[in-house]
C-alpha cells in the first residue's frame, strides 16, 4: 500500500516536470542548491569532528537538530509549503484506515526531497561521534527518531491548520499569525540570548541554551549520542525517553486531528454581507478604471495573498530596531527598505487574478484603464503606509531634519515600483496559490521564477529612483536639510513620471499580450 | 456563419474544440489563422468594439470569487461602463431572474456549482449584449432555474439578439436551438438549421452517426453484479 502511493507520488512529480521546461529548470536549480548546502554541511561536520572536542559537537548536534525540527514545523508556511501531491483528503475515498493513511503520509514525507535532504544531513552527524563507538551506534536510531519527529510534526501541523481553520477565514488568519511570529522570531531569539548570563561570551551562552534545549522535545533525540559519549548514561536514557514520548504523543495527536478532519470535512462558512452592500464598488465611478480600482482595493484589503505581504511592512522597522537599536543607521533607513518591499508587491498582479482574468479580457477594458485602476488601488494603500511609517520612524529617532529626504527616497522608490509593475505585470504571469487555497500549499516551480524576475524588477526600480535615492542618502549622511527637500521634489516628480510612462507603456503591452497571458495561466497546474 | 437573431447550438464530443472555438470567437484566445466578424467588426482587429457587443460565459475559468454575487455583477457592469443608476436596477433584475436574491450578499467562493454558473450567466447578460456566447450554460443548474433562464433567452432571440450555446445535451439543443453545428476533432461535420442537420432522425441519433464511436455492450464481465 505504502509502496503504491510512493510510486504514484513520484509519477506525479515526473509528469509535472516533463510538462513544463521552467518547472524542470526550477526543480534542478533547487536540487543543486540542496546538494551544495548538504555538501558544505558534511564538510563542516567532518572538520568539526577533527578539530573540535566533544563539548562543541554536543552543542552543534542539539542546536542544529532543534532548529531542524523547528524548521520542519514552521518553514512550510513561509518558504516551501507542504507537498500536497498526497494528502489526507485525497486519500479519503480509498479504503484505508486512519493508521494506514498516517503511515503513507509519513513515508511520503520522509522520501520527499526535503525528507531525503534532512535524512542525509542528520546521518552526517554520525561523524561527530566516531571517536566514541557506542555513541556512534546509538546515534543511528536517535537520528531516525529525530527525522521521524520532523516529519510527523509537520504533518500534524498541516492537519491541524486544516482542521482548526474550518472555514476559509480561519485558515487565512492562522497563516498570517504564523508568518508574523516567524518574522518576529529574530528579535525573540536575540532577546532570549541576552536573557541568559549577560556577562558570558557567545560560546558559553550557546552551551547554556543547548543544555536547556536538550531536555525539550525539540532537542532530546539529538542530545542522546553526545551524552553517551560524555559517559552521562542517566541523562541519555531520560532524553531518549523524552524523544520517544514526543513522537508517540505527536502520533496520537495527529491521529485524533486527522480523524476529526476526515469525518468532518471543512465546512463552508457562509460569511454573509448584507445584500445591497457594494463595498468599494458602490463608491468608485463606473467604467474600466473605477471597476478595476474598486476590485484592486478590495483585494488589497481582503485577499490574504495581498494583505499578508502588507503585514511584513510594519514589522521590518521593528526587526531593525532589535537588530541595531533605534539609534542605528539601519533603523533610520528602514523606510527605504519598506518602500522596496511595497514597490514589488504588484509586479505580477495579473497572476493573482488567475483565470478570472477572463472577465477583464472579455469586457474589452483598455489596457491603460486596467493599469491605471490597479495602480490607484495599490497606491491608495501603499502611499499612506509609506508616509505614515516614515514619519513614525523619524519621530522615534528624533531626527526630524531627515524627514524630507527619507520621504523623498521612499516615495521615489514606491512610485517607480508602481511604474515598473504596470509594465512587468503585463508581461509576467507565474503560478501562485489560488485565492482560497491553504497557506500550506506549495506551487511547484514558483520559487525559482519568482526570485529571477523579482531581482530584475527591483533593479529597474532602483535605477529609476536612483536620482532621488542618491540625493536623499547624501542629505541624511551630511545633514544638509536643503538637499532633503530637493530629494523629496525629485522623488515625487520622477516617480509620477515613471507611473505615467508605466501606465501608457504597460497599457499598450497589455492590449497586445492579454490573450497570451490568459492562455499561459490556463496552462498552469492547478 | 451564425445568422443574426438565431439560437445557435454548438455540439461535439469531449475534446472536440468547442471551448477553443468559442474562446477564439470572443477574443480570449488568439487564433493561428482566420478572422472572426461580429456585426461587421473584426474581433481581433478591434477587440474593444467587438467585446462591447458580446456577452460571454466562459467555461472552466475562475470568477473573481472573493466578491459577493451582487458585487461581481456590479463590477462587470462597471467594466462595460454602464451608468450608475442603470447598474443597480439591472443587478436587482438579474439576481431575481437567477433566483440569487437570497445569496446576493454571500461571496461567490461559497456558492455551489450551479449558483456560480448562474451568477456568471448574469454577468454575461448585464450589459445587454447583441450577441451572447454561452459555453455549457446549464451545467449543474437546477431544472427550475434552467427553465426560467430558457424563457429569458427565447425572449432575447425573439427581440433580435443572437445566442450561441455549446452543450452536451442533445435534448436541450433540439428543444431550444433553431441552428446547430456538429464539430469533432476541431472540424465542422455538419451545420445548418436543426431540421437540416438532423435530417429526419433525432439529433441524438444523427450526432452519434456523424461522430461515431458508439459501441453496444453491457460493459465488462467483472463489472456485472450477478
Amino acid at each position: 500500500m505504502v509502496a503504491t502511493v510512493l510510486k504514484l507520488r513520484y509519477r506525479v512529480l515526473g509528469n509535472t516536470l516533463s510538462r513544463s521546461v521552467w518547472q524542470l529548470i526550477g526543480f534542478i536549480a533547487g536540487a543543486l542548491w540542496a546538494v551544495s548546502v548538504l555538501g558544505m554541511l558534511v564538510i563542516g561536520l567532518v572538520a568539526l569532528s577533527i578539530f573540535q572536542g566533544l563539548e562543541v559537537a554536543r552543542v552543534v548536534s542539539v542546536l542544529g537538530g532543534a532548529l531542524l525540527v523547528l524548521g520542519w514545523i514552521i518553514a512550510p508556511v513561509l518558504v516551501a509549503g507542504v507537498d500536497t501531491t498526497v494528502d489526507a483528503p485525497r486519500l479519503a475515498p480509498f479504503p484505508l484506515s486512519t493508521r494506514q493513511i498516517m503511515q503513507v503520509l509519513t513515508a511520503t514525507g520522509i522520501t520527499g526531497i526535503p525528507g531525503i535532504a534532512t535524512g542525509i544531513a542528520a546521518l552526517a552527524t554520525i561523524v561527530l561521534w566516531l571517536r566514541w563507538p557506542i555513541a556512534a551506534v546509538v546515534a543511528l536510531p536517535c537520528i531516525a527518531l529525530g527525522v521521524l519527529t520532523c516529519v510527523v510534526a509537520t504533518r500534524f501541523m498541516a492537519t491541524l491548520s486544516a482542521g482548526l481553520g474550518q472555514g476559509r477565514r480561519g485558515r487565512e488568519v492562522i497563516g498570517t499569525i504564523v508568518l508574523a511570529l516567524l518574522i518576529l522570531s529574530g528579535p525573540i531569539v536575540t532577546s532570549v540570548l541576552s536573557l541568559v548570563d549577560r556577562g558570558a561570551d557567545l560560546g558559553v551562552r550557546f552551551t547554556q541554551i543547548a543544555v536547556a534545549v536538550s531536555w525539550t522535545p525539540l532537542g532530546a533525540a539529538w542530545a542522546v549520542p553526545g551524552d553517551i559519549a560524555a559517559g552521562e548514561w542517566l541523562p541519555a536514557l531520560l532524553k531518549l525517553l523524552i524523544a520517544l514520548a514526543t513522537v508517540a504523543l505527536l502520533w496520537v495527536l495527529w491521529h485524533r486531528a486527522l480523524e476529526a478532519s476526515i469525518t468532518s470535512p471543512p465546512r463552508r462558512s457562509a460569511a454573509k454581507a448584507r445584500a445591497g452592500s457594494l463595498g468599494w464598488f458602490g463608491r468608485m465611478p463606473t467604467g474600466g478604471v473605477g471597476a478595476t480600482w474598486a476590485r484592486s482595493l478590495t483585494s488589497w484589503l481582503h485577499d490574504p495573498r495581498y494583505s499578508r505581504q502588507l503585514l511584513i511592512v510594519p514589522l521590518l522597522p521593528i526587526v531593525f530596531a532589535f537588530a541595531g537599536g533605534i539609534d542605528g543607521g539601519l533603523f533610520l533607513l528602514s523606510p527605504l527598505l519598506i518602500a522596496l518591499m511595497l514597490a514589488i508587491v504588484g509586479y505580477t498582479d495579473i497572476s493573482y487574478d488567475g483565470t478570472a482574468f477572463t472577465a477583464v479580457l472579455a469586457a474589452g477594458v483598455r489596457g491603460r484603464a486596467d493599469r491605471l485602476g490597479r495602480t490607484l488601488g495599490a497606491a491608495v494603500i501603499g502611499i499612506p503606509i509609506t508616509v505614515v511609517l516614515t514619519i513614525v520612524v523619524v519621530a522615534i529617532t528624533g531626527r526630524g531634519e531627515t524627514l524630507p529626504a527619507l520621504l523623498g527616497g521612499a516615495l521615489g522608490i514606491v512610485l517607480a515600483g508602481y511604474g515598473v509593475s504596470a509594465v512587468s505585470s503585463a508581461l509576467i504571469v507565474m503560478p501562485v496559490a489560488g485565492p482560497g487555497d491553504s497557506p500550506f500549499k506549495s506551487v511547484p516551480g514558483q520559487s525559482f521564477l519568482t526570485s529571477l524576475s523579482v531581482f530584475a524588477v527591483w533593479g529597474v526600480c532602483i535605477v529609476v529612483s536612483a536620482p532621488a535615492l542618491v540625493i536623499a542618502l547624501i542629505s541624511v549622511f551630511t545633514g544638509q536639510a536643503l538637499l532633503g527637500w530637493i530629494a523629496l521634489a525629485v522623488g515625487v516628480v520622477v516617480g509620477i513620471a515613471a507611473v505615467v510612462v508605466g501606465i501608457v507603456v504597460g497599457g499598450r503591452t497589455l492590449d497586445r499580450t492579454g490573450p497570451d497571458l490568459l492562455a499561459r495561466m490556463k496552462a498552469f497546474p492547478r | 456563419m451564425v445568422p443574426t437573431g438565431s439560437f445557435y447550438g454548438l455540439v461535439g464530443p469531449n475534446g472536440a474544440g468547442k471551448t477553443t472555438t468559442l474562446s477564439m470567437a470572443t477574443g480570449l484566445l488568439r487564433p493561428d489563422a482566420g478572422t472572426v466578424w461580429v456585426h461587421g467588426v473584426d474581433v481581433w482587429a478591434d477587440p474593444v468594439a467587438a467585446k462591447a457587443m458580446i456577452g460571454n460565459l466562459a467555461d472552466g475559468v475562475r470568477l473573481f470569487d472573493r466578491l459577493t454575487g451582487e458585487q461581481l455583477i456590479t463590477y462587470t457592469a462597471m467594466m462595460f461602463g454602464l451608468p450608475r443608476e442603470e447598474i443597480a436596477a439591472r443587478t436587482a433584475d438579474l439576481l431575481t431572474l437567477m433566483d440569487l436574491r437570497e445569496a446576493a450578499g454571500t461571496i461567490v467562493a461559497d456558492y455551489s456549482a450551479g449558483m456560480t454558473k448562474k451568477v456568471a450567466l448574469a454577468c454575461a447578460l448585464v450589459h445587454a449584449p447583441r450577441l451572447l456566447v454561452l459555453d455549457e450554460p446549464f451545467e449543474s443548474v437546477d431544472p427550475v432555474s434552467a427553465a426560467n433562464i430558457e424563457d429569458v433567452l427565447r425572449g432575447y432571440t425573439a427581440s433580435g439578439g443572437t445566442v450561441i450555446v455549446s452543450s452536451h445535451s442533445m435534448d436541450l439543443v433540439q428543444r431550444m436551438c433553431d441552428h446547430v453545428a456538429v464539430i469533432a476533432a476541431g472540424s465542422v461535420l455538419a451545420a445548418g438549421t436543426v431540421d437540416e442537420v438532423r435530417a429526419g432522425e433525432t439529433l441524438q441519433d444523427r450526432f452519434v452517426s456523424l461522430v461515431g464511436g458508439r459501441h453496444v455492450s453491457e460493459g465488462p464481465q467483472w463489472l456485472r453484479q450477478s
